[in-house]
């Protein structure tokens, strides 16, 4: 059917854990969608990835139908997840948290490959270095 | 319980830091508005029609996060303020901004419920959500549906302007295809005047949905669903084909009408935005068909045809 987009909402939420509490409600209340079909689909299509943080993007019809695409997790937190940390450096030139070996850097590089506006995979290995330098995370031969 | 959004507006690089302060503080997930994730929808051309105008590229985003109004609210105001200064010693020419405001708890679960009432299309169908009761006549024929992740919530004119013209033609018994079903309405609108339906639509997610509605409408003994495009699914031929998609589709369709629409049966165009109607027109006519008749609903186009002598 000729389907009209008016709205767009981009999400950072836990795999397998949306509810309709904010940040789910405001944002999609505003477009009349549908929250607990949308909740029960998310959880659904994310339930393998349960913990992690998994960015959606939400297209709205003009009925106020919806479909929605799932991203791959922000590198950071896949860089916390392989170094076992919380939380980055508050002072990351200085106060390191954690190193990670270049083999762990390639898989999340893989990982990303598909989201990361990245020509090749040392490309898209560099952009994640540069995340893992601005948390205070080493990288380091391995 | 209500809350305090805060919304942190930042150079775009800034996303996964400021993003990742949020879920330090215990928020489950942040809301991103991101004008350059927009323009890549616009630009990639994936989506029909949509209300944006121009895509002002700002270079920064506004991330929102949200925040209980107990106790604990001012500590973790207090924090989060910190750790953006922290971010400004370290990328000074980033942009920042932030802004609090308060939000009552609203019952987000079910308020969206409140864009959805019951609708009476042409003389005799009632469409409801299935969370509203009605009292039809008895010649209503109820079509319930809940709006989802397929389009067709029955209240879009493309759809309305089908049911309507459904409600005319269609006879018991006869055949019907309904290329693109989405919810699966217009299957489900002729199987309830006695039509045998094959219902196809490319989309996986809404060949589930569109099932799922069948079933709710207990029409499933009249309606298949199958994903696929009319080439391959398709068998046989339909004394009404319907095809509420849009110009091009149409367009690109009109080419196997000819296999699947019977010598006397009637074709049904719909979704055709206003400035497209001159193009799917000429394109009927040449695929050999004659215009019976055209209505319009909002800038919307249906076009009714059967073939010509």
């Amino acid at each position: 059917m000729a389907k009209k987009v008016i709205g767009l909402v981009k999400l950072a939420i836990t795999a397998g854990k949306a509810t309709p509490a904010p940040p789910v409600g405001p944002a999609l209340g505003q477009h009349g969608v549908n929250i607990m079909a949308f909740c029960k689909e998310y959880n659904e299509r994310t339930k393998d990835q349960a913990g992690l943080i998994i960015p959606v993007e939400i297209t709205v019809y003009e009925d106020r139908s919806f479909t929605f695409i799932t991203k791959t997790p922000p590198a950071s937190v896949l860089l916390k997840k392989m170094t076992n940390i919380n939380s980055g450096s508050s002072e990351p030139n200085r106060k390191k948290v954690a190193t990670i070996p270049k083999s762990k850097v390639r898989e999340i590089a893989d990982i990303k490959m598909k989201d990361l506006n990245a020509a090749s995979i040392e490309a898209a290995m560099r952009m994640v270095e540069g995340t893992a330098r601005s948390m205070g995370i080493d990288v380091v031969e391995g | 319980m209500d809350w305090r959004e805060v919304a942190v507006t930042i150079s775009a690089e800034g996303e996964e830091i400021v993003a990742d302060l949020f879920y330090q503080l215990g928020c489950p997930g942040v809301s991103v508005d991101d004008p350059e994730i927009l323009r890549g929808y616009i630009e990639s051309g994936s989506w029909d029609f949509h209300d944006f105008g121009e895509v002002e590229a700002t270079g920064t985003i506004v991330i929102k996060g949200y925040f209980p109004e107990d106790n604990e609210l001012s500590a973790k105001v207090q924090r989060l303020d910190q750790g953006i200064r922290d971010l400004l010693e370290r990328f000074p020419n980033w942009v920042v901004q932030v802004k609090g405001i308060s939000l009552k708890e609203e019952d987000w679960a079910t308020a969206w419920k409140a864009y959805f009432k019951p609708a009476r299309i042409g003389k005799r169908f009632l469409i409801k959500p299935s969370w509203e009761h009605v009292n039809p006549a008895p010649e209503d024929i109820i079509l319930e549906l809940d709006p989802g992740m397929a389009f067709g919530t029955g209240t879009h004119p493309t759809t309305t302007l089908c049911l309507k013209t459904l409600e005319n033609i269609v006879k018991p018994g006869q055949k019907v295809f309904d290329l693109g079903t989405g919810s699966g309405i217009l299957a489900i609108a002729a199987a309830k005047l006695g039509a045998e339906v094959e219902a196809v639509d490319l989309d996986s997610v809404a060949v589930r949905v569109a099932q799922e509605n069948v079933d709710l409408n207990h029409v499933s003994d009249k309606v298949r669903v199958s994903r696929g495009d009319l080439g391959t699914v398709l068998r046989g031929q339909a004394q009404v084909v319907i095809a509420n998609i849009i110009a091009d589709v149409i367009l690109m369709l009109l080419e196997d009408l000819k296999r699947i629409l019977s010598p006397e049966g009637e074709f049904l165009a719909s979704g055709i935005i206003e400035h497209r109607a001159s193009d799917v027109e000429e394109g009927m006519k040449k695929a050999g068909l004659e215009i019976l008749e055209r209505v319009e609903d909002s800038g919307w186009i249906l076009f009714r045809a059967r073939w010509a002598n």
